[in-house]
């Protein structure tokens, strides 16, 4: 026998499509409203920058000034900043937990109800 | 086709389906209109990220990852044929809880794709009122028009939208192969300059190579949308491998050529931080008419991705709506447009929130996670359609060859890459595992009580082995 | 009053216009047609009349 889905009122599909919809923003907004999130560049300045002090040969002063950029000192810290690339392995271990936990939580779950489907689809086994 | 005709017609077989009209050249326009939008901005964070070496090693291996997505993509998707692309492969080969995430991969990655090119139009237009003298432009109408208009032209016909898409895909392609040449040919005022490759040529050491994928992605992200006009080709066994190799092709020629000219004319530091790369690129060289093309280059990619994206997001929205994985309404065809509309309607305000809500680098990165983990799906995917139905027991358009080595690959360059997106936005990825892991308990023990089993089994394949 | 500012208002206007078309065509094809004909497309139909997987 067919499994047969009840029957989902007006108002339950409103409040199933705005759940969906409140997840989407909360973990969007959430890391934000906490402070957590993205990835900053510091500068490390130096004194008297020149275009020599800054590693900048001819060609790419030439190239700066192009760009609208003609002063050192304004050029000094896009040129020195830097990612800090240092992380806990704490947190790297946690991650790869989340990813693999997830996909094995969604691969497993998914296998029950395929059965389900190629049993109602194909009849029960030979 | 006249509105009297479509009427008559759907009045005879009492069922609406999406129109059947595209062919290669459209697949092509999709997939590379999406994606094009990423030499123009965006890929130049990798350069930031790891220095010059960096950006070409992270656009050279991540073009090996996206070959081998269009590799996989074009044979699963070749042999299941519907408007769900991803999503209705993984309902037949995984299941539904699988399909359930993976529909939501595409709307979220192309929904805030949509939102981060919005943004993009109007920061375009406040600096170019800027260079003409008018500070303070509010951004906010254009953002809105910008989805606003995509939307409409959605809405009124998949064929508009995607010849639309087709010509001004083309004319940016052209306009970053003439940048080259013209920089080839002397044009520039300024010379190339690849110094730097010897004088700081890793100023991360190898982390940066890796970290520099985070963005080496961006390149090619979303070429993968092509499966989404699947229901609406006119035969896409054959024009979806052939539109979807084209495109990776294309974009495979753009990247390098992107990299070359940009890291030749602007110093890295400053390349590693430029909002619009190709745009500044043309303004070292000089050349006024170069630059009024980079600059329509920029928009026409902006809107072309943007337009593809709600294309594809409002699919995938309308299949999940169709299998009842959402609720039904949304599975509605236009009966004069054979458009998804309702599905196209429902997500124009939520692409606003994020347009006029969310910094861009967020948006971006929520994009580019959800991308990543549907290429981590298509690897065991791949590896079960084949388990499941061996060469020979159903018709594929298309085989790809080396199988399971694409697929390990792919998994091996994903992996490198969470890694990647971990240095510096791990926060990120963690607050966006816990929520599509709370979807899929969600849907796993409330919301799949409302859809049908047997009937989200559409294909007329044979039962799957070992089941 | 200068250009850009005509421009602002110009995209409001239009943003207004698009919406508004979106919002009254949907109104109308949901009261025109019955919802089961709207949403009678089914995923497959196409490999059912297209493909055949029988080798």
């Amino acid at each position: 026998m067919a499994y047969q889905p009840p029957k989902q009122g007006l108002v339950g599909q409103i409040v199933d499509v705005f759940v969906l919809l409140m997840l989407t923003v909360g973990a969007l907004y959430i890391p934000l409203y906490l402070g957590l999130a993205g990835a900053a560049k510091t500068p490390a300045p130096i004194d008297n920058p020149t275009w020599e002090a800054l590693g900048q040969n001819a060609t790419e002063q030439q190239q700066w000034a192009a760009l609208g950029i003609t002063d050192p000192a304004a050029a000094s810290d896009i040129i020195t900043a830097r990612f800090d690339y240092s992380f806990s392995w704490m947190a790297l271990i946690v991650m790869t937990i989340l990813v693999v936990g997830y996909f094995v939580l969604v691969v497993r779950l998914s296998d029950r109800e395929y059965r389900d489907v190629i049993e109602e689809r194909f009849g029960g086994r030979r | 086709m006249t509105t009297a005709s479509v009427a008559a017609s759907t009045q005879q077989d009492q069922r609406l389906q999406l129109l059947r009209v595209l062919g290669p050249g459209h697949v092509w326009a999709l997939g590379v209109g999406i994606v094009l939008v990423g030499e123009y901005m965006g890929w130049n964070f990798s350069v930031g990220k790891g220095g010059m070496i960096a950006g070409l090693v992270a656009c050279w291996l991540a073009g090996l990852l996206y070959t081998c997505v269009a590799m996989i993509d074009s044979e699963v998707t070749s042999t299941v044929a519907a408007a769900g692309g991803q999503y209705a492969q993984a309902k037949h080969i995984v299941g539904p809880l699988m399909a359930f995430n993976v529909g939501l991969f595409l709307v979220m990655a192309y929904t805030m794709l949509e939102a981060a090119n919005a943004i993009t139009v109007g920061f375009l237009l406040d600096a170019v009122a800027g260079m003409q003298g008018h500070s303070g432009l509010d951004q906010q109408p254009f953002i809105i028009l910008t989805v606003m208009f995509l939307a409409w032209l959605n809405y009124r016909g998949v064929l508009a939208t995607l010849t639309f898409n087709f010509v001004i895909t083309a004319i940016a392609f052209v306009a970053i192969i003439v940048l080259f040449l013209s920089v080839q040919l002397g044009a520039s005022a300024v010379q190339l300059d690849f110094s730097a490759i010897t004088s700081e040529p890793l100023p991360y050491g190898w982390l940066g190579i890796i970290a520099a994928l985070h963005f080496g992605l961006w390149y090619y992200l979303g070429i993968e949308g092509t499966c989404q006009a699947a229901e609406e080709v006119r035969s896409p066994a054959r024009s979806l491998p052939y539109g979807t190799m084209a495109g990776i092709i294309t974009l495979l020629m753009a990247a390098t050529m992107t990299w070359y000219v940009c890291s030749g004319l602007i110093p890295w530091e400053y390349l590693g931080q430029a909002g619009t790369p190709l745009f500044d690129a043309a303004r070292v060289t000089g050349n006024s008419g170069l630059m009024v093309l980079l600059f329509i280059g920029t928009i026409f990619s902006t809107l072309a991705s943007a337009n593809g994206c709600i294309n594809d997001a409002s699919r995938a929205w309308f299949s999940m709506g169709r299998d009842r994985y959402l609720p039904t309404w949304f599975g509605a065809v236009h009966p004069h447009h054979r458009t998804p509309y309702r599905s196209i309607v429902f997500l124009v305000p939520i692409a606003l929130i994020f347009a006029l809500g969310a910094p861009l680098d967020q948006v971006i990165t929520f994009s580019i996670l959800s991308g990543l983990l549907g290429y981590t799906f298509m690897t065991f995917n791949m590896i079960m359609f084949r388990r499941k139905w061996p060469l020979g027991s159903i018709k594929r358009g298309y085989v790809h060859p080396f199988h399971p080595l694409p697929a390990i690959l792919l998994l091996v360059l994903c992996s490198a890459t969470y890694f990647a997106v971990f240095l510096g936005y791990g926060t990120q990825l963690i607050a966006m595992m816990c929520f599509y892991i709370i979807a899929s308990l969600w849907f796993h023990f409330w919301r799949y009580r409302f859809v049908r089993r047997g009937d989200q089994f559409t294909m007329p394949w044979p039962r799957p082995q070992a089941y | 009053m200068d250009f850009w500012n005509f421009l602002e208002y110009a995209a409001w206007a239009l943003s207004v216009g698009f919406g508004a078309y979106l919002l009254i065509d949907l109104a109308r094809i949901d009261s025109t047609y019955d919802n089961d004909l709207l949403t009678s497309s089914r995923e497959g139909e196409i490999e059912l009349t297209q493909e055949r997987h029988q080798i």
